[in-house]
């Protein structure tokens, strides 16, 4: 623990493993008992280190800081290393800790009244930078560099950034005319509208009219619902409920800055660390006429491309909506979409240090206007005695809305969700006062919607909710939710409960986690989990085969030959054919329990006993369809109080290939989902079975077909078409299966009906039926869309014709 | 000049562990004063062992901290290939750390960004880039089969066998010097 909480303070501080260890420290050299000796660090040193925490610091004004820096770095100026610092500096933070940049461009404002020639050389280093972020479709660098221009507007000769932003609109125009289901061209969109409030606060009074005519013609491409919306709308309503559809990002940026507009654009919320206080008139004066530079001119490339990250609509999600009292600002004022927009940035480039991630977003009042927010760790409660003109806005819940709307994010967020769950979970070590109240909310919320999220979310809930739990000593306040442990297991809330203590346990224990339920919460940690080893059905005498299962397991055991396995193998055979049960199946479940029994103690001890018996085991799974199903079942069955264990087994046996996919899903879906008429569509852990082995797939298709466009890597065309073959007939196989538990045409469902077939039940499973359907229509969505991507990328160079792209879910549902 | 130097420190550089190893095993050769232009050839780079790591040290686990417990909390940052656990090096038991290996650097990249520093079995774990496992790096090196940082640690840690062992053995020591009835009751193992 001690190593952690030595972490090194300062602005870029946060690293926790590059302090060397104590015992190598030689104290010959550093004498820390005498006086500390006083140095002047060199000015790029000290200008270096100003920069870095520039704002940070809420109790010193802005003007002083900025000044402070600006004349530091002008009475240095004969310092050459320090002039090419400074610019390398500025533009590396731009585009790092954005946001900072309104304050770094004051600096450089400053510093322009003094020694101009510093624009200069800024703005040619940032053309030529921003030039190759273009070409290379890093639209988010892009939008940085241009926010920093843009608080620049005042020092830039005639229209200085409008012309840039007139030629991202016209590219597009041209992409979106070219197609519908264009991304970039709306990223470019986006980019233009997140630039304008900062030219617009930067040079006030003066582009009303150039920002009017920009935004009349952003507002057709702004306005379109993108095609592929409905795809990855956070919420999934009920059949007759209101779909009240969400808005998305870029609609919603044109709106609010429409009515920005008509009142002037006051921005209130952006910083002016140009504004001085009239204290220094003379400082602003000298700002006002200070010189003009020419914006060197940009060239674009003759295409754009994408760039490495794939693009597509966002959705603007909140789990603070529609509250008593406002906690965020609400969606009709731009500060929504422009704090959100710097907080976004923020989480997704710092994610290689999330405690200075998380400490920026705790500091989230300093870069904005003062009086945006109501003051840090202000109670929610309190938020009502806040009179009129003051914000109630709370720091901590605009900050966690941002780290969720990323984490709920489909279809997928930048980085690996577990990213964001540390995010998390620094701020609340950093400020658990102030931030854990906030995720208290965050998580009520997300409960009581959980019926209505996208299945993908409601399991990406879970997923940190447990992982969440885990950091802090397991502690949430179940009481509340105490009702719903009493509602069917099929119910959206139940399943959630259900999900999220499996998963509490998977990472701790049994005993631990039930020691944190309330009473009536414990029934559901059966004592079977609480057993570390599951019983072998075999040590009964009662259980058919008993003998040959002891005798095989004690076989394996002591690493007998396979010969010696056979003659049991073929005993096991006769019975069931005696006992009219399918021989293979016998003996496949007999010898997988087996194996599973004798591998009990660890993960280690199972994959070793499969090592051994994978010629066998892939035999049975190639004998019958209904022997190789039976290798899943048996491992589901013997761990079914561990299923994280049992997925664990799973996946290896996948990469052995002694499982496939389609027998995966078909157990899931088709017979284990049948057996339990339904309710197993709602164990949280059967989901995150289906859902792994759709990404392994999923994940396996992409690199081939990423391989196949590189001439140098042998993965030849036949074998990218075969695995893009089978992935789509596993998507084709899952629609159908799940649109008929969507429909409740399922035979099982049909049989179980009584009466008209609206019972409760019935329509508890058709809508777990519906909301699978959903989760696997997208990714297969997703999947085709990557692979005419891919295919539209190969076909300029290689010539060769791209494979024509079916569409893999079919749109009628089959109801057979 | 620039992309040598973040604004802000990496989570995902690896511990001194490594490159202070290697200067140990290279004493004093590089450190003679003003003579640079007699035959030191300035070495090649020597090749960065842990540029493609895929495999990650993880240590301060506690003794009871399982295998399935590692695998829940890192396949989170990808499917893992392959799990060491660490063990006593006489009773084969866990004992508080272990190799994971996984597919990808990127993985191992994102495990130190993400899973480092935060808690496993409510202990903070800590996580280290790693050239690879090798046979026997799977035990402990300290004298009594355990991590050698579990032989003189005074405070005590229940999920690690309590205070050091070697502690342990010299109180046991002490106090059969001064009449053995009690020995039972010091330091006992768990």
């Amino acid at each position: 623990m001690a190593d952690y909480d030595r972490r090194q303070g300062g602005g870029g501080g946060g690293g926790y493993n590059n302090s060397k260890k104590r015992r190598y420290r030689d104290d010959d050299d550093y004498d820390r008992r005498g006086p500390r000796r006083r140095f002047d660090a060199p000015p790029h040193v000290r200008i270096r280190k100003q920069l870095l925490s520039i704002a940070e610091n809420p109790m010193r004004p802005w003007h002083e800081e900025v000044q402070s820096i600006a004349t530091l770095f002008t009475d240095n100026w004969s310092d050459e290393l320090l002039r090419v610092n400074f610019v390398e500096l500025i533009l590396q933070l731009a585009i790092e800790q954005p946001l900072k940049t309104p304050f770094l461009a004051a600096v450089v404002l400053v510093a322009n009244t003094n020694k101009p020639e510093i624009v200069d050389s800024l703005l040619t280093t940032l053309v030529a930078d921003l030039e190759n972020k273009i070409k290379q479709g890093d639209w988010r660098d892009v939008k940085l560099y241009l926010k920093l221009l843009a608080c620049l507007q005042n020092c830039l000769e005639g229209e200085g950034v409008f012309p840039v932003l007139d030629e991202l609109f016209s590219r597009a125009v041209d992409l979106q005319t070219a197609s519908s289901e264009d991304t970039i061209g709306t990223e470019l969109v986006k980019i233009i509208l997140l630039t304008l409030p900062y030219v617009m606060v930067a040079a006030p009074d003066q582009w009303q009219q150039k920002a009017a005519d920009l935004m009349e013609k952003t507002e057709i491409i702004a306005s379109e619902p993108h095609a592929l919306q409905a795809l990855i709308e956070p919420y999934h309503p009920e059949s007759g409920e209101d779909a009240s559809s969400s808005m998305s990002m870029i609609g919603l940026l044109q709106s609010q800055l429409q009515t920005e507009a008509n009142s002037g654009w006051a921005l209130p919320c952006l910083p002016r660390p140009w504004d001085f206080p009239s204290s220094e008139a003379e400082q602003q004066s000298r700002l006002a006429t200070a010189p003009k530079h020419a914006l060197p001119t940009i060239a674009f490339p003759k295409t754009v491309l994408a760039g490495p990250r794939p693009l597509f609509p966002e959705i603007y999600f909140s789990v603070y909506p529609n509250q008593e009292v406002e906690s965020v600002p609400s969606t009709a004022t731009a500060a929504t979409s422009l704090i959100r927009d710097a907080l976004l940035d923020t989480i997704n480039i710092l994610h290689y240090n999330r405690n200075v991630a998380a400490r920026l977003l705790i500091e989230v009042d300093c870069y904005f206007a003062p009086r945006t927010f109501a003051a840090r760790a202000t109670p929610f409660d309190r938020l009502r005695d806040i009179e009129a003109p003051k914000s109630t806005w709370k720091p901590e819940d605009v900050a966690v809305d941002a780290v969720f709307s990323q984490l709920f994010q489909l279809p997928n967020p930048e980085h690996k969700l577990v990213y964001y769950h540390s995010v998390l979970t620094e701020a609340c070590k950093l400020a658990p006062a102030a931030i854990a109240p906030s995720l208290g909310r965050a998580i009520r919320y997300l409960y009581r919607n959980v019926p209505r999220l996208d299945m993908e979310l409601s399991s990406r809930f879970v997923d940190w909710f447990s992982h969440h739990l885990s950091n802090f000593g397991f502690t949430w306040k179940w009481t509340e939710w105490v009702d719903d442990v009493y509602l069917p297991d099929l119910h959206p809330w139940k399943a959630f409960i259900t999900g999220a203590i499996d998963k509490e346990i998977r990472l701790s224990f049994a005993q631990r986690i039930k020691n944190t339920l309330p009473e009536a919460y414990k029934p559901l940690i059966t004592p079977d989990k609480e057993k570390e080893v599951p019983d072998f059905k075999f040590a009964d005498d009662r259980t058919p085969f008993a003998a040959e299962g002891r005798e095989i397991a004690a076989l394996l055991k002591r690493k007998a030959p396979d010969e010696e396995i056979q003659p049991v193998i073929e005993r096991i055979h006769v019975l069931a054919i005696d006992n009219n049960l399918d021989p293979l199946v016998a003996s496949t479940d007999v010898f997988m329990t087996a194996v599973l029994h004798v591998g009990s103690k660890s993960l280690s001890h199972v994959l070793a006993a499969i090592e051994r018996t994978k010629d066998r085991l892939t035999d049975a799974g190639a004998a019958s369809d209904a022997a190789h199903a039976q290798i899943i079942a048996a491992v589901m069955a013997y761990w079914s109080s561990h299923p994280g264990v049992a997925i664990s087994i799973v996946e290896k046996l996948l990469n052995y290939s002694i499982l496939v996919p389609s027998v995966v899903i078909n157990w899931a879906l088709v017979s284990h989902a049948g057996a339990t008429r339904g309710e197993a569509l709602a164990k949280a852990h059967i989901y995150e079975l289906v859902f792994n082995t759709v990404m392994k797939v999923t994940g396996r298709v992409r690199q081939v077909v990423q391989k196949t466009s590189q001439p140098d890597v042998m993965v030849d065309d036949e074998t990218r078409d075969r695995d893009v073959k089978a992935m789509r007939s596993l998507f084709r196989a899952m629609e159908d299966a799940l649109s008929a538990w969507a429909s409740g045409s399922k035979d099982e469902m049909i049989e179980a009906a009584d009466g008209d077939g609206n019972s409760d039940t019935e329509k508890l499973v058709r809508r777990w039926g519906g909301r699978w359907l959903r989760v696997f229509r997208r990714r297969a969505a997703i999947e085709e869309s990557f692979l005419l991507e891919a295919a539209k990328e190969k076909k300029p160079d290689s010539g060769d014709s791209a494979p024509a792209v079916a569409p893999a879910v079919a749109a009628e549902v089959d109801m057979a | 000049m620039r992309g040598d130097r973040s604004t802000v420190d990496r989570l995902d550089k690896p511990s001194a562990y490594f490159s202070n190893r290697k200067q140990r095993r290279r004493p004093e050769r590089d450190h003679r004063d003003g003579d640079e232009d007699t035959n030191t050839q300035p070495e090649p780079p020597a090749e960065d062992p842990l540029k493609d790591a895929t495999t990650l040290y993880v240590g301060n686990l506690s003794f009871y901290t399982t295998e399935e417990q590692v695998y829940e909390l890192f396949s989170k940052c990808g499917e893992i290939k392959r799990l060491v656990m660490g063990l006593d090096r006489f009773n084969k038991t866990p004992c508080g750390f272990c190799f994971v290996e996984y597919y990808t650097h990127q993985d191992a990249l994102d495990c130190m960004k993400y899973i480092g520093g935060t808690k496993l079995d409510e202990r903070i774990i800590r996580t280290d880039l790693d050239p690879g496992f090798e046979e026997g790096r799977q035990y402990g090196r300290g004298k009594s089969g355990g991590q050698v940082r579990d032989e003189y640690r005074e405070d005590y840690d229940e999920g690690r066998g309590g205070i050091g062992r070697a502690i342990q053995q010299a109180e046991r020591l002490k106090d059969a010097e001064r009449g053995g009835d009690r020995q039972a009751e010091y330091g006992r193992l768990r």
